[in-house]
């Protein structure tokens, strides 16, 4: 039997079931929480920090990224803070300056609220968000790809670099990459890279049928916020 | 020779520590050899080899006691080498040294001037080490310990009196009694946070699970910093007793003391005490014939720093790749294995069997108000007494680096000290009156972290500084978050920038912007921590960042983008020095004549200036 607990996020009484994160609560009631490495039915890891909120305890707040947290009894989260949007710019800043070449985080980098970017571009190929590690480790238990290195030499490859025979070349790891689709006016040349500004969402993994029509997403310049407008 | 066999009762042990102190009655003279890392590094183990030669072929094995030790701390003096009775004190022993040493000293209890410790500032010699302003103004609990026991030695440590808090934990003292003994004594996690040890063993506890972990974190990565090292080389024992009280209170049943590989005399000696502790029933099932069964496992490190990190050192012992986890459920809760873990510092664990012993209120009655008890620094850098340093909690920074460190060394001015590591700040020499002390220096934008404290002085770029650490935290970062990962990496290139001669004013907000954003939303420590060198350093010598951006001018005279070499014509007298020395060809003149550094071919290594006898090549 599903326990269930209510929270408190943005004001709202959300009520979820135990052991669901407080990203995929805040998505069911249709508040938009921006992110990028959070898969539904993958294993939450925490690397593109976009998704964080101020979880409020004893009247101190901290900043946690909602897709590790798991929700409870009596929670207050904020997730359209002055902080939590400064700081979530500042990421997508970063995220943007790093792999432009994608409408997946030109349109972040967008509804995140960035109009400049302060670092020289360049022209990534990944962003480690591991999506395709994990869908490769947990949906076809292949585990054919992996990161490899540490810091500044992370990257994804094979087992020592040579595509392994349990990999089936199911091309699931190229669908649910981001870095697949460009921006809207073509692949970027290296050294030409600009922030675009004119993607809408293709990140968005499945619209929730409650959609609450949140300020944040109007925030986020929100495809059905705006529509309906 | 006794022969050590199970231990089945608190009663045995006491009758075995009575048995080899009276063996030991006899000896006349104890002779205390560093054979630390610090001092095998100056060559002790040669110095070791000839005294034990020197006292067989005297035929002194039985009256005098030949103590191979931990590290006494004044690692700039070694080999040191101090004897009982008498505590003398001589450094800088040589292996030659040995003959009059056992001779003069040993057997005729003469003391031999020269290999006295002779101050630097007063030229005053000392004779005994509790004299040396080194460790007069020092508080050493902990360290202390390290010179009366061989580390590879069980009966050392049980005649010294180890091994007495463990029968104490075992009968009588509930586990609750002992976390709020511990409670009460505010001891704080000494391996960076300063987290309540007795919060977290309470939490531990009260964690419902059939299973529960203690951990030793010994993975000490920080630039600088060795003090844990130094404990578990130097008294394995007493960090495992430390254990033992811990897993008791906690309930745990299994133990890891996890220690970087790079530590080979730590790993040896560790394993060293938990087979001799195994082999006297102090570990294993049954301990001391009581229902308390506690194993300990030494776990190799591969030398990533961020195997430091709790999360991360628990994926590493788990076979896993060293990356941290989000820590939303707390590893008291959910550690290794998904079990209840325990896991503290090598230092912290030092502290609990003293804790146990004497009390909560001897413990507390040092230290200040947040931060109780003594802590173990890492002296190092620019500094004259290069060594361990233990001081109570609340010792100003100022004692430290003049009192007992001695100042700058070859003369110049003290400019920062940086405490820490790259998880701490930079502190300038206003601040030197702040305490150490947790909550003090986290306010001023440091930290005490593990103990590092690395001085610097007037010749040192306090930009360079924060390139240092920062391309350190490059290299160490695990790359899983973004924040730490790229926004360590574009700190980095600023600041190169900077050091080169092309930053601009504005990028100096833009550091303070993303260092916040970075120590605001980074999956670990590491992370969180990882601008505090950038932000420190922007805080209190920012105008050394806007001499570098504004007149494309290093102060200090150490970013080579920024500096040229010159000779000052009325000071060089044609010696000809810095002409042979030049790797680069780039330095002409004949004898007698004023030379001329081509500013073109002159790679700025700065090896003219160091070899110039007459102060003439200057840094412009």
């Amino acid at each position: 039997m599903l326990q269930y607990v209510n929270l408190n996020i943005d004001g709202a009484t959300v009520r979820a079931p135990r052991g669901t994160s407080v990203l995929d609560a805040a998505i069911e009631y249709g508040i938009c929480i921006p992110h990028l490495c959070h898969v539904p039915n993958l294993s939450d890891i925490g690397a593109c920090r976009l998704c964080i909120v101020e979880h409020v305890v004893n009247g101190r707040s901290e900043v946690t990224t909602s897709c590790t947290l798991n929700v409870e009894e009596g929670m207050v989260i904020r997730t359209n803070t002055e902080k939590i949007r400064r700081l979530r710019r500042n990421l997508a800043e970063l995220l943007v300056a790093q792999a432009p070449n994608s409408r997946a985080i030109q349109d972040i980098a967008l509804r995140c609220g960035v109009k400049e970017v302060r670092y020289p571009f360049r022209n990534e190929d990944c962003v480690l968000c591991g999506r395709c590690v994990r869908v490769c480790t947990e949906i076809w238990q292949a585990r054919a790809i992996g990161f490899v290195g540490r810091g500044k030499n992370r990257h994804v490859d094979f087992p020592f670099g040579i595509r392994p025979d349990f990999c089936k070349q199911c091309g699931n790891c190229i669908q649910i990459c981001p870095m697949t689709i460009p921006p809207c006016d073509g692949p970027m040349k290296p050294g030409e890279e600009y922030l675009c500004g004119k993607c809408e969402s293709q990140l968005m993994d499945e619209i929730p049928g409650s959609c609450a029509w949140c300020k944040l997403g109007e925030g986020f310049g929100c495809g059905r916020y705006v529509g309906v407008t | 020779m006794l022969t050590l066999s199970r231990l089945n009762s608190y009663r045995e042990l006491e009758h075995l520590r009575q048995r080899l102190r009276e063996q030991r009655q006899n000896i006349t003279t104890t002779v205390m050899v560093c054979g630390g890392t610090g001092c095998r590094t100056s060559n002790s183990q040669a110095v070791i080899e000839a005294i034990r030669d020197e006292l067989s072929s005297q035929g002194l094995d039985d009256s005098v006691r030949l103590c191979v030790t931990g590290c006494h701390g004044f690692c700039e003096q070694g080999p040191v080498i101090i004897i009982e009775p008498g505590n003398i004190f001589y450094c800088h022993v040589s292996p030659e040294d040995a003959f009059e040493i056992v001779y003069q000293t040993v057997m005729n209890g003469e003391v031999i001037e020269r290999l006295l410790y002779e101050d630097t500032v007063s030229g005053e010699r000392f004779k005994t080490e509790a004299e040396i302003p080194f460790y007069k103004a020092q508080d050493r609990r902990i360290l202390s310990q390290n010179r009366l026991v061989d580390p590879c030695s069980i009966e050392d440590y049980i005649v010294a009196g180890g091994y007495s808090a463990l029968p104490r934990v075992l009968n009588g003292i509930a586990p609750e009694e002992i976390i709020s003994e511990i409670k009460s004594a505010g001891l704080r996690g000494r391996g960076g946070g300063g987290f309540p040890t007795g919060r977290k063993w309470a939490e531990c506890m009260d964690a419902p699970s059939d299973e529960k972990y203690v951990i030793c974190n010994a993975d000490e990565g920080d630039p600088g910093a060795y003090m844990d090292r130094c404990v578990l080389e130097g008294n394995p024992h007493l960090v495992l007793e430390g254990m033992m009280v811990g897993a008791r209170a906690v309930g745990a049943s299994k133990g890891y003391i996890y220690v970087r590989n790079e530590y080979p005399l730590a790993v040896k000696n560790s394993r060293i005490a938990v087979e001799q502790a195994r082999e006297l029933g102090l570990l294993g099932d049954n301990i001391l014939g009581s229902s308390f069964s506690f194993d300990v496992e030494i776990a190799r490190g591969g030398g990533a720093f961020v195997c430091g990190e709790s999360t991360a050192l628990m994926a590493s012992i788990e076979g896993k790749v060293g990356e941290p986890r989000a820590k939303d459920v707390h590893t008291v809760v959910d550690g290794l294995y998904h079990k209840p873990t325990t896991l503290n510092n090598v230092e912290t664990w030092a502290n609990v069997p003293a804790i146990v012993l004497n009390g909560s209120s001897w413990f507390a009655a040092k230290g200040t108000k947040g931060s109780k008890g003594t802590k173990i620094l890492a002296l190092t850098g620019r500094i004259k007494n290069t060594g361990l340093v233990e001081v109570a909690m609340g010792t100003p920074i100022r004692e430290v680096v003049f009192d007992i460190g001695g100042g700058a060394a070859n003369g110049n001015k003290v400019k920062a000290v940086q405490t820490g590591g790259p998880s701490g700040g930079c502190l300038p020499l206003d601040k030197f009156d702040l305490a150490v002390d947790f909550d003090v220096l986290a306010e001023a934008g440091s930290m005490i972290g593990s103990g590092g404290m690395v001085v610097m002085d007037e010749e040192t770029c306090m930009v360079d500084v924060a390139k240092y650490f920062l391309t350190f935290l490059q290299d160490e970062s695990c790359g899983k978050c973004l924040p730490c990962r790229v926004g360590i990496d574009r700190m980095l290139e600023i600041i190169t920038d900077i050091t080169e001669g092309r930053g601009r004013m504005e990028q100096l907000d833009l550091l303070e912007e993303l260092g916040d954003t970075i120590s605001q939303t980074a999956l670990c420590g590491l992370g969180k921590t990882a601008p505090n060198p950038v932000l420190s350093t922007l805080r209190y010598f920012r105008p050394e960042y806007e001499a570098h951006i504004r007149e494309k001018r290093c102060p200090a005279g150490v970013c080579k983008a920024l500096i040229t070499y010159r000779i000052d014509p009325d000071k060089c007298n044609g010696c000809g020095v810095c002409l042979r020395n030049c790797a680069y060809g780039a330095i002409t003149g004949g004898k007698k004549e004023v030379h001329v550094i081509d500013t073109q071919l002159c790679q700025k290594c700065g090896i003219c200036r160091s070899e110039c006898k007459f102060d003439a090549v200057q840094v412009v």
